[in-house]
């Protein structure tokens, strides 16, 4: 329980500023919503006379722009890349800080084993995780209801914001099986914004060539919004990918971990 | 019965030596030291037995439970001071001490304040605001913190002033009174001279030797200088039992080990200034062992 609180007050500044951020990148979107909302039919009009491809790289294509939750998916893009970055930074530095801040000595000849470290610091990035997610969520909810004139379907909703706390478990994961593979680690920003960049750039693609294989490759994919907003749910062979990809990463993170040597600094 | 017994204990990063067959044993109750230059494997004997680092061959057991199987069983304890002390920065003193204190069952959290007193340290700063010194003041109160039955220390002076040592001599000094065994990593002989009992020489990851500080000092080694005007030819004195022989402009130095009258003969007829005939310092046996050949240093 010790490292769990301490970790948590460690990563409290942090974690309020991401949450700060990720509000302010909603609300940037959605408050523009009011203004916006007479036009928005217009705006259909401009976005549907580009070419395909380019409607579905901005993921505008099958957009109903007039309607709220449309809106919504539009702006939850911007908060899901944002969100991805955050969980990979916190699982890639999580351990990583041990060594690079050079407290590892401190830490690991304390009577605990690697595992229960490696164990409740996951906890640790978990809770900071599901902070997040609830902060986006009533955020959200509350942006969302004020300024919809009309009922909007909370089911859908529900999934689209819910999409964030999936990604952000599958990149935090990602990001401690790297910190764990990686031999040392100098700075983590670079390596998860370069990592989640890819992923959503081949999501961005894949909007475009709509490849089922390289699907597979982007978890950006796995919770792609269009796709919930028509089948009204998760597709379940992504979702049992996550899973067992998520899974496989904390397994080889226990197993990488424990084996690891610690050299004198 | 023997705290930490090491046998064969070999590492290696990649094909980079860290030691080879390290083998020796500290009793309970004793001050051994650990003595070698920079780089001859003392802190990754010590991160081994810690379970830091994981070896490539051998193994090491402490209170007779292996170290990397029973780890986080047998660190309760142990109190260890690494060489270099770093802190998560952005907490206080106070706190850092706390932390430390909340992984040991039954701590007495008023030892905090009493060696804080003695150690001179400000429990109300920050990390990031401490000296190097008293960061490693730090260091000594969370090794010493939770009464550890062993007590390892990682070349622990750096960064005391000379009368801060002397505090901390006196605290490890006290433990080990108290029933603490103590295993003393230095490069500095003379504070494992003032320290320890037993100590154990390593070079090139390898143990060169162990030995009784006493013995070590009584072995019949005589360190000489003879002052001299003019010339003198120096392999004259290159006989069997002599080493480290240097010339140093008008005076000869050597350590000669071995029957004294045969040196005697060879001082006659020769015009000296001056001669003086000492019991050499362990930094000079030091360096004799250290820079002897492999064949030599095992008798």
């Amino acid at each position: 329980m010790n490292i769990l609180i301490q970790e948590l007050r460690m990563g409290r500044k942090t974690l309020i500023i991401w949450c700060i951020s990720l509000i302010g990148v909603l609300s940037l979107f959605m408050l523009l919503y009011p203004s916006i909302a007479s036009q928005l039919e217009d705006f259909q009009r401009v976005f549907e006379s580009f070419p395909i491809e380019f409607q579905q790289a901005f993921g505008v294509a099958d957009l109903e722009l007039a309607s709220i939750l449309s809106f919504y998916q539009f702006a939850l893009m911007y908060v899901l890349l944002a969100g991805a970055i955050q969980a990979m930074n916190m699982g890639v530095s999580i351990l990583s800080a041990e060594v690079r801040e050079k407290t590892g000595d401190f830490l690991f000849v304390k009577p605990v084993s690697r595992n229960r470290v490696v164990a409740m610091k996951i906890l640790a990035v978990l809770v900071q995780i599901l902070i997040t997610n609830a902060v986006v969520f009533t955020a959200s909810l509350l942006m969302v209801t004020l300024l919809s004139d009309t009922a909007y379907n909370l089911k859908l909703f529900t999934l689209f914001t819910l999409s964030l706390l999936f990604i952000q478990i599958f990149f935090a994961s990602l990001g401690l099986f790297v910190s764990v593979f990686l031999r040392r680690i100098r700075t983590v920003l670079p390596i998860s914004m370069g990592v989640v960049f890819i992923f959503y750039i081949i999501h961005l693609l894949n909007e475009t060539l709509n490849d089922d294989k390289l699907g597979l490759v982007s978890p950006f994919d796995y919770f792609n919004l269009t796709e919930i907003s028509m089948n009204m749910n998760y597709d379940s062979l992504y979702l049992l990918l996550w899973f067992v990809l998520v899974g496989l990463f904390t397994f080889l993170t226990f197993k990488l971990f424990a084996r690891k040597d610690l050299p004198s600094i | 019965m023997n705290v930490i017994e090491i046998n064969q204990l070999t590492k290696y990063y990649g094909k980079h030596r860290g030691i080879e067959n390290v083998s020796f044993s500290v009793e309970e109750g004793e001050i051994f030291g650990f003595i070698g230059p920079n780089g001859a494997g003392k802190s990754t004997t010590i991160r081994a037995l810690l379970s830091l680092i994981h070896p490539t061959s051998g193994s090491a057991t402490i209170f007779g439970k292996d170290c990397i199987k029973y780890g986080s069983e047998i660190r309760r304890d142990i109190g260890y001071l690494p060489s270099e002390v770093f802190y998560y920065e952005h907490m206080k003193v106070k706190e850092v001490l706390n932390y430390s204190a909340s992984f040991y069952d039954n701590v007495d959290t008023s030892r905090i304040a009493s060696l804080a007193e003695v150690m001179n340290l400000d429990l109300n700063k920050r990390i990031d605001d401490l000296s190097y010194g008293n960061k490693k003041k730090v260091g000594i109160i969370q090794g010493l913190l939770h009464e550890p039955r062993l007590i390892i220390l990682d070349e622990p002076t750096g960064g005391l002033d000379p009368l801060m040592q002397q505090t901390f001599f006196e605290l490890i000094r006290a433990e080990n009174k108290k029933g603490a065994t103590v295993l003393f990593s230095s490069h500095i002989l003379s504070e494992v001279q003032k320290l320890c009992g037993r100590v154990a020489i390593i070079k090139d990851g390898t143990i060169v030797r162990v030995e009784n500080i006493r013995d070590m000092q009584k072995h019949n080694y005589k360190k000489f200088t003879l002052d001299y005007k003019g010339v003198m030819d120096v392999q004259h004195f290159n006989l069997e039992g002599v080493t480290n022989l240097t010339v140093n402009e008008n005076s000869l130095h050597f350590l000669f080990k071995g029957d004294i009258n045969r040196m005697v003969e060879r001082l006659q007829g020769q015009y000296l200034l001056n001669l003086l005939v000492e019991e050499p310092s362990l930094e000079e046996i030091f360096m004799h062992y250290y820079q002897k050949e492999e064949k030599e240093a095992q008798p």
